[in-house]
Formats: C-alpha cells, structure tokens, sequence
C-alpha cells in the first residue's frame, strides 16, 4: 500500500522536485545551523555571487568534519522524510479538498518539529543546537546533558513521527474518497 | 471546509515558524557554558569585539605579524578539538601557513561540564609547558597530548601528562611543582570567559581576524578547503 501510495506520487516529476528541493533545503539548513550567523553575514554581504556563496558551500562539507557519524544520519533521514512527507501531503491536497487525518497532520508536525530539535554538531558542549537553545533561553541549558543520549532523543523521536506521518499519509492517498452516511 | 483540514496550512505554518525560531534562537542562544540574553545575529556578531587582544603571552603558531589571525578557543579533552588541530596543523603546514600569511593562536575553552576530570588539568599542564620551554615546547605539547588523548575524561593524565612533558624534554620537577602550584588557573579561568564573552557555544570555537580588523566567528570543526575560503574571504576583507 504504501509502495503503490510512492508510485503514485513520485512518478510525477513535479513531486519528485518539491521533495528533493525540500530535502535539500532542510539538510543543508542543518548543516549550516552552528554557523549560521556567519552564513547569513557572507550571504548578504558586498562582493560577487562566487565569493558570497563560496564560503556557504564549503561549510557543506562540515557534514564530514563537525557532525558525529549518528548526528549525519539524523540529518540525512530527517531531511529525506521530511521532503518526502510534504510532497505526499501536497500530492493528497490537490487531489482531494477533504478528509486529510488529524492524526496525519500532527504526526508530521511532531516529526519535524522533534527532528529539527535534534540536530546537533559534534563540536563540544554544543549539544542539540536548537533545543539548547531553547532550554537557555529559559536558564535550562545543561538539561540535554543529563539525558542519556544528550538530547539524541529528539532525533530518533523525529524519524519515528515523519515515518508514521508518511504511512498515515499513504494509506490516506491509497483509500478510495467515499462519502460517508 | 472542516476543522481538520486547516490542520495542513497550519502545519506548514508552525513547521515555518519552527524553522525560523531555530534561525533566531541560534542566532541569540548558547551553549551550556553560555550566558542566556537575548541577541540578535548583529549583535552576536559585535561579541566578537569582546575577544582579548592577541598579546606576546599567546601561543602562537606560525607569523606572529601574519595579516590573518585564527584565534581558536579548545578543550584538550575535546574530540572536536582533537580533529580541528590535525586540520589546523595541515593548514599550517600548506602554503597559508609556511608564506606567513596566516598565524593560529591557541586559548584555552575547557568545558567543565563534560570533561570536569581533567580539561582545566591539561590546560594548565600545557602553560607549564610554555613556561618551561617557551612558545615551540607549547605546541609540542598541545599536539602531543592531543594525539594520546582518549578525549571525554578518558584519558589517563596522571600517566599521559608526565610522559608528553618527558618526551617533549622538559624538566620532569619543575613541570611537576609547575603543574601542582595552581599559578595559571586564573589564566584558564579569563581565557574561558573571554571565550563566552566572544559568544563561544562550545568547543572548538574559532574568530579568523582579518587584517582590516573584521572578525569571523566559526564555530565547530570545519573542513580545511572551508577554512581555506574563510582566510580567502578575510584577506579580501568582505
């Protein structure tokens, strides 16, 4: 079912493409994120395309240098579910007006939302960067510590809810629209 | 349409907002040695103006008049920081290095919090280095002791620290009476806050120093041909 719920959608090109663009977006947005002041500051910076995007691309390459082999697998799952979900979504939207489950929908957001809480680098004392954000901004900094995989929980958590959203989002694509009595 | 369909767009829209938060957050947020206010990624940027002027004190590898300046802030307990120096001494040793172009200066950022047993330990084990030998026994010593290190307070000081300082022919007493006085904890001490100061979230966190003055923060380990683009950039001052 879920197979013949991928075919259905990814053999049209236009699917395909709001998935790898958005996959690309989100890994290359996790990859950037310990950096990303200075990203942002080159980005938007005085100079030509090359040098304002040269730096940008090279820190790509920190997937192999600042990120632990499990933190890129996080981020490399993440960002392939996470594509692969809303182009689903997308693809149930335009076929249909109605009847999308609740159930679906707040799977997918818990996955994201859990998945891009667990990104994290390799470098020291960085932890998950987004959700130690969080906790200081609320004076809870350390807190990721004390868990037993430093807040990697977050990671795996995300995986399991954009899975679940991708399943619940096929069998939706593959049940036929009935009216109910 | 039913309530459950705007479930969709409203998804999108805090899958949105997610996203954002995290641009923001990681904008003004730190890490768990880090200070908790609220900044923007200008003013993130401006905490770079907090970094201690690089004095005849520092430990400098390569031209100390060089036009760029890496000042790296590392945990010899670190993994990170155990790769970045491997990185760092290839950059040295390439052309940005050897033209004396390019100088890499090394401060202490040990994070007590994962490495409590024996970071600050290291750090100061490695001024007595300098005290005893000067600026090259400094380097020896940090580039040793990163090769044994087992890094996460794996690593058996009691048994690495005297042998690195053997190898490295310091004087074995004085190293110890050195190690032992407690006289360079304060020195750890400022340069670790100098490191929050400058708007570190862990280690290693580096600032590349151009030479019209504009500082880049980088943090984390970055791929040499990253680092390579980051003086380039600097160089030109953009």
């Amino acid at each position: 079912m879920v197979l013949r719920a991928f075919k259905k959608v990814f053999h049209k090109p236009a699917y395909v493409a709001i998935g790898t663009m958005t996959s690309l977006t989100a890994f290359v947005f996790a990859v950037w994120l310990p950096n990303i002041g200075l990203v942002v500051d080159v980005l938007f910076s005085s100079g030509s395309l090359s040098e304002r995007f040269g730096l940008p691309l090279s820190l790509l390459g920190s997937i192999s240098t600042n990120f632990s082999i499990i933190s890129e697998f996080y981020i490399i799952a993440t960002a392939v579910l996470f594509g692969m979900n809303l182009a689903m979504i997308i693809y149930f939207f335009k076929r249909r007006s109605v009847g999308f489950s609740r159930v679906g929908a707040t799977t997918g957001l818990a996955g994201t939302a859990s998945g891009a809480l667990g990104i994290g680098c390799v470098a020291c004392g960085s932890g998950p960067i987004l959700i130690t954000a969080i906790l200081v901004s609320v004076g809870a900094g350390t807190l990721t510590q004390f868990l037993p995989f430093k807040g990697q929980e977050f990671s795996v958590a995300g995986i399991i809810f954009l899975t679940a959203s991708i399943y619940l989002t096929a069998r939706q694509i593959e049940s036929p629209a009935v009216c109910k009595f | 349409m039913k309530t459950g369909n705007l479930l969709i767009p409203l998804a999108v829209i805090v899958a949105g907002i997610i996203i954002a938060g995290t641009v923001y957050f990681r904008a003004k947020g730190n890490g768990d040695v880090l200070v908790s206010q609220t900044k923007t990624t200008t003013e993130k940027l401006e905490e770079l103006e907090n970094m201690n002027p690089i004095t005849g004190d520092d430990h400098i590898l390569g031209n100390p008049n060089a036009p760029i300046k890496i000042v790296e802030y590392s945990d010899f307990e670190c993994p990170a920081c155990k790769l970045f120096q491997n990185i760092m001494t290839r950059v040295m040793m390439s052309d940005y290095g050897k033209s004396g172009k390019v100088a890499w200066v090394y401060r202490h950022m040990p994070i007590d919090l994962l490495h409590p047993l024996n970071a600050r330990k290291e750090a100061v084990a490695s001024e007595c280095a300098a005290e005893l030998g000067g600026n090259d026994a400094f380097w020896k010593f940090a580039n040793r002791l990163f090769e044994l290190s087992l890094s996460n307070d794996d690593t058996d000081i009691k048994i690495v620290i005297p042998q690195v300082a053997r190898e490295i022919g310091l004087d074995e007493t004085k190293f110890a009476l050195c190690f032992e006085s407690g006289k360079y904890d304060a020195h750890i001490q400022e340069d670790l806050d100098n490191a929050n100061a400058t708007g570190g979230t862990g280690t290693p966190w580096s600032i590349v120093i151009a030479p019209n003055g504009k500082k880049y923060p980088l943090s984390g380990t970055q791929p040499e041909f990253a680092i390579k683009q980051l003086i380039d950039r600097a160089s030109k001052g953009i």
